[in-house]
């Protein structure tokens, strides 16, 4: 177990590592002006020269990659261009937003995709199979801006069910939020239920014709508890797996969930950095995403560890 | 994402002696090929999700010609459009905030994103299948090496770092295709690489090193035609994630800018405004966007389910 975790932690390390440079090569190395990308063709020479110089892109490559290597072990992204604040405290604020939406959307997702996965199993080929399936497909394409602007519409002023705003006033109860985070929380759960359904499919069918199954039938238990105890056990291995990596593409869809409805997020603080040329913030927060993004991958190969030993065993040998 | 939904189950042993192991004669190729190509065209969902697509290029192609007004002007004849109209017989979308047709817009903005998407997912492609080669068959270091690399890849959030790399890079086509085809390269890469592998130690490979054929000979001449089956697959889901994140981009400011018609910019321009109760300079764009990609994943999952069976 110890070693299996080891190994795990390493490549999650070296993914970190490999995001940092990407975002490095990106903002330090790559031969386009930074300064003069941001800043608009309007700009003078002078404050390109001095953009370019804050952000560091004048100094030697090596002393800058040391300093963003530093700030990504530190955790310090130090001082936001636009306000006073240090990045990492805007951050944090915004990352706590910006996970209990995606948490909500993922309370709902997870457990709407293994079921209807698992009824679309059962029901193989038949019509309903046929229709999930599909319309797994056909929602799980769509990007996510899309269908938070359709429920915005639909939901929101034609029927006046939720709010368009999806930040509740300051002193909203527990219970009282979730009537505003639900619709954007929906419109992710719209987009990832599709591939979970999908996954959970194929992971039961397969399931359903292995030989422990037969084995299972054969001593006569119920069909329910071969469900739940010998086939979903079995099945969910890749289910988790794909919800540990989504998590990533959650982050992803995020930022336009949170454009359409206005939701003070990671997301919407990387766009208004975007717009306020607040190159440190925009940087950090994908680091963070990141970093949050390798802890799920992480919490996900644990849990099919505990629920699948037989994955200890392909480490060892 | 099919790279996670096809977690690649293992490939059934090593493959057996006899007509399945030695290569195909270009001349079966062919019928097969022909065959598949007669299955793809039955299914239902190629035919509707190919004539959305095609719908769509045709709008790419000669969208301002067929388009009933100017995509750009506020006015006809010195008389200004009303602003932020409903849907009428003469506005069939309505008119947006400054008073352009939308139905024209949407018909126009085809173009902007299908300009970008598929070339951005055919360079994926095509580097992708390069790098799948070398890794599938060459093997060693650098196999090991990029398969590391090609697995930290997969779990970047890619759409963020393209936002990032687009901001700092410019906001150019070119940019956007460049970011998008080299964050999609490596998933490319892991496909083909696997479909390598199994062709790797089949007996026609084996008996074209024995006549001394070069590696590159033996990679594109003797492996690649008989992956092409994977990599068609590949470019099909490609392009529909290819316009997913190029309106997504566009949506978040990276990409055309206004008065563009592109889809995703036009619904970032006037997204505010449905509260406002003005919905149709929102929902014909974010429906045009939703068409496009189903139509596109539609036919995917036809050429899928065909040539991976």
């Amino acid at each position: 177990m110890a070693r299996y975790l080891l190994k795990r932690l390493l490549l999650a390390v070296i993914t970190l590592w490999i995001l940092a440079t990407i975002v490095f090569v990106i903002v330090n190395v790559l031969p386009g002006n930074v300064g003069r990308q941001v800043l608009g063709g309007f700009a003078s020479e002078q404050s390109v020269t001095e953009f370019n110089h804050r952000i560091g892109t004048d100094k030697p490559l090596l002393e800058q990659y040391g300093k963003a290597m530093r700030n990504l072990v530190t955790l310090d992204f130090g001082v936001s261009y636009s306000s006073p604040a240090r990045v990492t405290t805007i951050l944090k604020k915004d990352l706590f937003r910006s996970m209990k939406l995606a948490i909500l959307a993922l309370v709902i997702t997870v457990p709407l995709g293994i079921f209807a996965g698992r009824f679309a199993a059962q029901r193989k080929d038949k019509l309903a199979d046929r229709a999930i399936v599909m319309t797994g497909l056909a929602t799980s394409s769509i990007p996510e801006f899309v269908t938070a602007a359709l429920l915005s519409y639909f939901l929101c002023i034609k029927f006046k069910i939720f709010y368009v705003f999806a930040d509740p006033p300051a002193g909203t109860s527990v219970i009282g939020q979730f009537r505003y985070l639900f619709l954007p929380a929906l419109a992710m759960v719209i987009v990832y239920f599709g591939y979970i359904a999908r996954m959970t499919r194929a992971g039961v069918i397969q399931a359903l014709d292995a030989d422990y199954t037969r084995t299972a039938t054969m001593k006569g238990l119920s069909s329910r508890r071969v469900m739940n105890r010998h086939i979903m056990r079995n099945a969910l291995a890749p289910t988790i797996t794909v919800v540990g990596v989504q998590i990533g593409y959650l982050f992803g869809g995020i930022v336009g969930v949170e454009k359409v409805f206005n939701y003070h997020g990671i997301g919407l603080e990387m766009l208004t950095a975007i717009k306020n040329h607040d190159i440190p913030v925009l940087q950090a927060a994908v680091l963070c995403i990141g970093i949050v993004y390798m802890i799920a991958t992480l919490a996900a190969d644990l849990l099919i560890a505990y629920l699948n030993p037989r994955v200890l065993m392909e480490v060892k040998r | 994402m099919a790279e996670v939904l096809g977690v690649t189950m293992p490939a059934g042993g090593t493959p057996v002696d006899g007509p399945s192991a030695a290569a195909p004669a270009a001349s079966d190729r062919k019928l097969v090929r022909k065959e598949n190509w007669r299955l793809i065209r039955r299914r239902p969902g190629f035919i509707i999700g190919s004539l959305v697509v095609a719908f769509w290029v045709l709008c790419a192609l000669i969208g301002d010609k067929i388009a009933p007004k100017d995509a750009f002007q506020t006015t006809a004849n010195g008389v200004a459009f009303p602003v932020n109209h409903g849907p009428t017989a003469d506005f069939w979308f309505g008119t947006d905030r400054s008073g352009r047709d939308v139905f024209s817009r949407v018909l126009v903005g085809a173009r902007d994103v299908l300009a970008v998407a598929p070339l951005a997912a055919i360079l994926s492609v095509v580097a992708g299948t390069v790098l799948g080669l070398l890794m599938g068959y060459v093997r060693g270091w650098l196999d090991n090496v990029m398969s590391r690399l090609v697995e930290a890849f997969l779990s970047l959030p890619a759409l963020l770092i393209a936002l990032l790399a687009v901001t700092t890079q410019g906001n150019s086509r070119w940019v956007v295709i460049t970011v998008v085809a080299v964050l999609f390269t490596p998933i490319v890469a892991r496909t083909v690489r696997s479909a390598v592998i199994t062709e790797a130690d089949l007996d026609y490979v084996t008996s074209a090193k024995l006549r001394g054929e070069g590696t590159p000979f033996i990679m594109f001449r003797e492996i690649l035609p008989n992956v092409t089956g994977p990599i068609i697959v590949e470019l099909t889901v490609r392009i529909g994630y290819a316009v997913f994140t190029v309106a997504s981009l566009a949506f978040l400011g990276a990409g055309p800018q206004p008065p563009s018609p592109d889809w995703g910019a036009q619904v970032s321009l006037s997204f505010n405004d449905l509260n406002a109760g003005y919905w149709w300079p929102t929902i014909f764009p974010a429906l045009a966007i939703a068409t496009l990609v189903i139509a596109v994943n539609l036919v995917a999952d036809a050429v899928q389910s065909v040539l991976s069976a």
